[in-house]
């Protein structure tokens, strides 16, 4: 099967750069099933850093890390050697539960206050829309507090990573909206 | 002389003034053709769009202006999220897909929802009439007719200004002249009354962060609180493991 970051290889301008996306969310928001429809041809080179539950995917152009946010305070400034150079930040979260939003709002908004990611364009994965207890964009939008965001581009994109619905154009506007970096 | 004196005075005083900031938040009905008004007003070709489900943002010079203009989406799902710009904004862009005449009822509810709303009326408005370039595209009449513009703004005190356009003519400096006319009477009958709309834009504004400032520290006491109880809990479920283990070895024995 071919993954869909290489068909989205040809999307982006210049073909040849590497984009670098971090790809975060609580634990269960469903960031390893996003990740195997992304690379399903790299699943096999997914390579856990040791200890600290960071993975890291190399695939056609693109790199991509991927953690769970949320617990784990003693290891938080070691996440700050993945924010460098960072194209875009993918941030998931489970549409369904939302009894959670408050809590991942809170870590999105930690991470935003980054400065190594300002200004970076945000995507927000509303994934887990197979389960029918999805709210509409302009409420997650607001339960997040995407509203309160001035430095930065967002973008809302419902998926399902179980069915694939969405992943794509999610991804399509990741690569529409890289401002790429000089090197 | 003294009148020769007076402008003069006033020049130097205009030339001195700093830079006038202002904040302009577009929005209308989903493939309107916002997105593509910005990118054009900005130089990027405004071909190949996805509709928005977000925020982005254009910062732009003109003249003495330094222009901010906020790309909101306007999909039925994502439309609430824009009352919360209108604090900051100095004017409105409103947006009109005008070969759409099936969706004409839905535009001029939505706009009177704006226009109403009491962080927006009283400032200007430019409507822009898009799509002229199609077939069927009502025109400057018929849409002013439609949306019953002139009561809707004069009921709301907006100063307002519609110009028929097309977004996708080119983008730069090949923009649609009468997107730049449009933007230029904008800006224009803003710094007219700049000092007052200021005003009110920073006392709307400071209220406004004042309220999310006190909902994020709630929602952090309130995450805080969780995060206890579940760790209570984790504790609770491992002290009950070490009893039923060493009830287990009790037995056992
Ligand atoms: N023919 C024609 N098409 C246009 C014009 N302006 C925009 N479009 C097309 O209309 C579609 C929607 O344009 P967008 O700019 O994405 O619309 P939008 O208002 O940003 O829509 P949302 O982001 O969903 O709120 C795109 O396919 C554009 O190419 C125009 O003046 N003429
Ligand atoms: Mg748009």
């Amino acid at each position: 099967m071919e993954g869909l970051l290489s068909i989205l290889r040809r999307l982006k301008q210049p073909p040849e750069c590497e984009v670098r996306l971090l790809l975060l969310g609580l634990d269960n928001a469903g960031k390893t099933t996003l990740l195997k429809q992304l690379a399903a041809e790299d699943i096999s080179h997914i390579t856990p850093t040791q200890g600290f539950n960071i993975k890291s995917v190399q695939s056609s152009g693109f790199k991509l890390n991927v953690w769970d946010i949320g617990g784990q305070r003693k290891i938080r400034p070691y996440w700050r050697n993945y924010f460098e150079n960072t194209d875009v930040l993918i941030y998931v979260i489970d549409s369904s539960d939302r009894k959670r939003f408050e809590e991942t709002s809170l870590e999105l908004a930690e991470l935003l206050e980054e400065e190594k990611l300002a200004a970076v364009p945000l995507l927000v994965f509303a994934n887990k829309q197979d389960l029918m207890t999805a709210s509409p964009a302009s409420e997650l939008a607001e339960s997040l507090n995407l509203h309160t965001i001035r430095d930065r581009m967002w973008q809302v994109q419902a998926c399902s990573a179980l069915t694939a619905e969405g992943v794509q154009d999610g991804m399509t506007w990741v690569c529409r909206n890289i401002k790429f970096r000089k090197r | 002389m003294f009148s020769l004196m007076a402008n003069c005075c006033s020049w130097l005083k205009r030339w001195r003034e700093p830079a006038r900031k202002v904040t302009l938040v577009m929005v209308g009905l989903d493939n309107a053709g916002k997105t593509a008004a910005v990118r054009g007003i900005q130089g990027e070709n405004p071909q190949d769009l996805a509709p928005t489900v977000g925020f982005s943002k254009v910062d732009l010079k003109q003249g003495k202006f330094e222009v901010t203009i906020f790309d909101l989406g306007g999909g039925k799902r994502i439309r609430d999220i824009w009352k919360n710009y209108y604090s900051e904004s100095h004017g409105v862009v409103f947006v009109v897909d005008s070969s759409d005449v099936q969706r004409i009822q839905e535009t001029r509810e939505t706009m009177a929802q704006v226009l109403q709303h009491p962080r927006i009326a009283g400032k200007p408005v430019l409507v822009l009439a898009n799509k002229q370039d199609l077939e069927g595209a009502l025109a400057e009449a018929d849409i002013i007719e439609n949306l019953s513009l002139e009561k809707l703004v004069n009921e709301n005190k907006c100063l307002c200004q519609i110009e028929p356009c097309s977004a996708i003519l080119g983008c730069g400096k090949k923009v649609d002249k009468s997107i730049k006319k449009g933007l230029s009477w904008l800006l224009s009958n803003i710094a007219k009354d700049y000092e007052a709309i200021a005003e009110r834009v920073q006392k709307d504004t400071a209220e406004q962060r004042a309220l999310e400032e006190q909902d994020k520290k709630e929602r952090a006491e309130r995450v805080r609180r969780i995060r206890e109880e579940r760790w209570e809990n984790g504790n609770a479920l491992k002290s009950v493991r070490f009893v039923s283990c060493c009830l287990h070895h009790v037995c056992v024995f």
